[in-house]
């Protein structure tokens, strides 16, 4: 087992990283991993990317409302997913994760059905866009109250030790998240059960405009696992193998009865918040620039070229295949059309009670008016 | 038959759907070795043991959303707010998660979990042991709420929220926890949640209430047999979704409303049973419905007793309609 071969240490004054910015691979042990599967973490970070790119037209061009960007997290979020038994374990996401759903396995005809908000949206249309969730995937459907989702995975992670379903919950949030008071005590209750979860920040050291250190004193977000008594990790988030054994060393760690980790994974947030953000307002371009010098992917790529993995042919023609089962996928889902306006009036309930008869009844005369 | 109070009601409700469904548990303070602080769980983890009635960390945030992740992995979890006062700091995750799960995931996740809470004044409690907050959670689309009265119906009633697929919030007004004591049989039996109570028939005038006030309700109506005023009664037990039909019949017979109630008057359930009666049944009405509730002030402790309904207040209700 991975965990036999690597355990990392927490705590660490410098993130754990494993591939450095050159592409070289930098730690003490061998990756083990074949070439099939060091070409599904790039082809999962190259898809996260085109999605996001593609979700960016669609705002500007007015097929959708909003969205938030997650270029700059691919690494991280490919990471996470491939750390998950997928239909398996539970994650709880929050609304910049749809690079992590699409590498969960997500049909990306759901990603813009929710998106656009129509029929081929899985949740009925219901959610403003990148909202996703699935319920043969156990991806709770996202919810946009900030660190709400915190405690409710630890509740998951509950059920899932007393009734020994070898499972694990896996809950992804923003910096912002850790100030929320629904995150303290999500992970505290969770540390006191030794309930088998593992949160991860997807640290961009922005919540909208708010820099980390008007967030937080902390060092960093890996260090506050101290005060409830759970293991920290402070990770290098652009670098996708440092995120993949980490999270998974400590998904597999709680699996084993040993209780919850906090994991950090320290990311760059390459667009504004969301569609409805000017991050020129608060982020210098020099900075942003600076980000961009350190392109998770790129990183990823040059590692690939040192291993002979990755050459400009196969990389273009695997954009091509891609970028085609992305727009595939749109078309389809705008074929589905407007969802049922009356649904408006499900879901509510298990069963529609008297009142909900009465203003459903009042609707459908409107519209047959 | 034994004869139960209202906390031994809940008691027994709880350890039976404990013993017929594993996937049953109850969480909350001080829930475990204490019992619960109104001993409403008493003796059940030392039946079921510390992982079916968990102690929890003083949290109602954690309390209630670690209820809303149990629920929707599959568990049927029994929370405890220790006062419905303190529900607040967790509100976040009855109102954003537990309500609308169901309906956000488009019925993919549902957190069938009911908040069990001490509610209502009387007990001396000053503004944060007192409060009747069913207005809010009834305002909320997407739970369900119960305020129960009797010990027969608070078992009933439990039982049927624990079954229930839908978040049910559950308030126990604690002023009867030990004020009212009757026969409940200790085999299975469910009251359906919407369904109101007939307390009483009577063809001069429709009382509503719910919670603690039946019980001045129900004297007031005694006191206004003995005047010759026949007074129908009817205990809603459930106030979201409340029992419109049994409501309106009632009022088509009598043409008289007054409901009753201990909440805040403005925006209450109180004021949506008479806003619905006048809709409904405009031309019926012998008198304008009227409502003798709680004041729109924060629950006082030294004016305790002016503040809740009494029965001379309900009277002086009641003689207004009837000599309109």
């Amino acid at each position: 087992m991975v965990k036999e071969r690597i355990a990392f240490p927490s705590f660490s004054q410098e993130p754990i990283r494993l591939i450095d910015p050159e592409g070289c691979w930098v730690a003490p042990f061998s990756h083990g991993l074949s070439a099939q599967e060091l070409r599904h973490f790039y082809r999962d970070m190259l898809a996260a990317r085109l999605l996001d790119e593609k979700l960016v037209v669609l705002v500007r061009t007015g097929r959708t409302s909003f969205i938030a960007p997650h270029a700059g997290h691919e690494a991280a979020q490919v990471g996470i997913a491939h750390a998950l038994r997928k239909g398996h374990d539970w994650l709880f996401p929050y609304y910049r994760d749809l690079g992590l759903v699409l590498a969960m396995g997500v049909p990306p005809v759901e990603i813009f059905g929710q998106t656009l908000g129509n029929a081929a949206d899985p949740a009925k249309g219901r959610q403003m866009p990148s909202h996703p969730g699935s319920r043969p995937l156990n991806i709770f459907t996202v919810c946009s109250a900030i660190a709400s989702h915190i405690p409710p995975a630890t509740g998951a992670a509950i059920s899932m030790k007393l009734r020994r379903t070898h499972q694990v919950a896996v809950c992804t949030f923003g910096d912002g998240a850790t100030s929320e008071g629904d995150w303290h005590a999500g992970v505290n209750f969770a540390a006191v059960q030794r309930a088998p979860v593992v949160f991860v920040c997807e640290n961009n050291r922005y919540a909208i405009s708010v820099n980390i250190s008007k967030q937080t004193a902390s060092e960093n977000i890996a260090v506050k696992a101290k005060a409830y008594g759970i293991p920290g990790y402070y990770v290098d988030g652009l670098d996708v193998l440092a995120s993949y054994f980490v999270v998974q060393y400590v998904v597999e760690r709680a699996r084993a009865g040993e209780g919850p980790s906090l994991v950090e994974l320290a990311v760059h947030r390459f667009g504004p918040h969301s569609s409805a953000d000017d991050d020129t307002r608060y982020k210098s371009r020099e900075e942003l620039s600076a980000e961009r010098q350190q392109d998770p992917i790129l990183r990823y790529q040059r590692f690939l070229e040192r291993e002979g993995l990755w050459d400009a042919q196969w990389a273009n023609e695997l954009r091509l295949e891609i970028a085609k089962e992305l727009e595939t996928a749109l078309q389809e889902a705008q074929k589905a059309g407007e969802p049922d306006p009356l649904q408006m009036f499900d879901d509510v309930y298990a069963a529609r009670p008297w009142h909900l008869e009465e203003q459903r009844r009042q609707v459908a005369e409107e519209l047959e008016a | 038959m034994p004869i139960v109070t209202l906390v031994q009601a809940i008691n027994m409700a709880l350890d039976e759907e404990l013993r017929r469904d594993e996937r049953v548990m109850i969480l909350g303070e001080d829930v475990g070795q204490r019992g619960g602080v109104f001993l409403a769980t008493e003796g059940l983890q030392q039946k079921y043991g510390p992982d079916r009635v968990m102690d929890t960390p003083l949290s109602e945030a954690a309390i209630l959303g670690a209820a809303v992740g149990l629920a929707a992995h599959g568990m049927r979890p029994v929370a405890e707010i220790q006062f419905a006062d303190y529900v607040f700091p967790g509100i976040d995750q009855l109102f954003s998660q537990a309500a609308k799960l169901r309906y956000r995931s488009g019925g993919q996740f549902t957190a069938p979990m009911v908040v069990r809470m001490p509610s209502g004044g009387g007990v001396k409690g000053g503004h944060h042991h007192s409060q009747s907050p069913e207005a809010h959670f009834a305002h909320t689309p997407g739970l369900k709420v119960v305020v129960v009265s009797t010990p027969y119906d608070a078992k009933g009633l439990l039982k049927s929220a624990i079954r229930d697929d839908d978040p049910v919030v559950f308030m126990e007004p604690k002023r009867l926890y030990r004020a009212v004591k009757e026969e409940v049989p200790s085999d299975d039996y469910l009251i359906p949640i919407g369904k109101a109570a007939l307390r009483r028939e009577g063809r001069d005038i429709t009382l509503v209430s719910y919670g603690g006030p039946m019980v001045e309700t129900l004297k007031a109506a005694e006191e206004m047999a003995v005047a010759g005023v026949e007074a129908e009664v009817i205990d809603l037990r459930t106030v979201m979704p409340w029992d419109k039909e049994t409501v309106l019949n009632s009022v088509a017979k009598t043409g008289r409303l007054l409901v009753v109630s201990e909440a805040p008057r403005t925006a209450s359930v109180a004021s949506e049973v008479a806003a619905t009666v006048s809709e409904e049944l405009f031309d019926q009405l012998l008198a304008p419905p009227l409502r003798v509730t709680g004041f729109d002030t924060p629950y006082p402790l030294a004016q305790d007793k002016l503040y809740m309904p009494t029965v001379t207040r309900i009277l002086n209700a009641a003689k207004r309609l009837l000599d309109y």
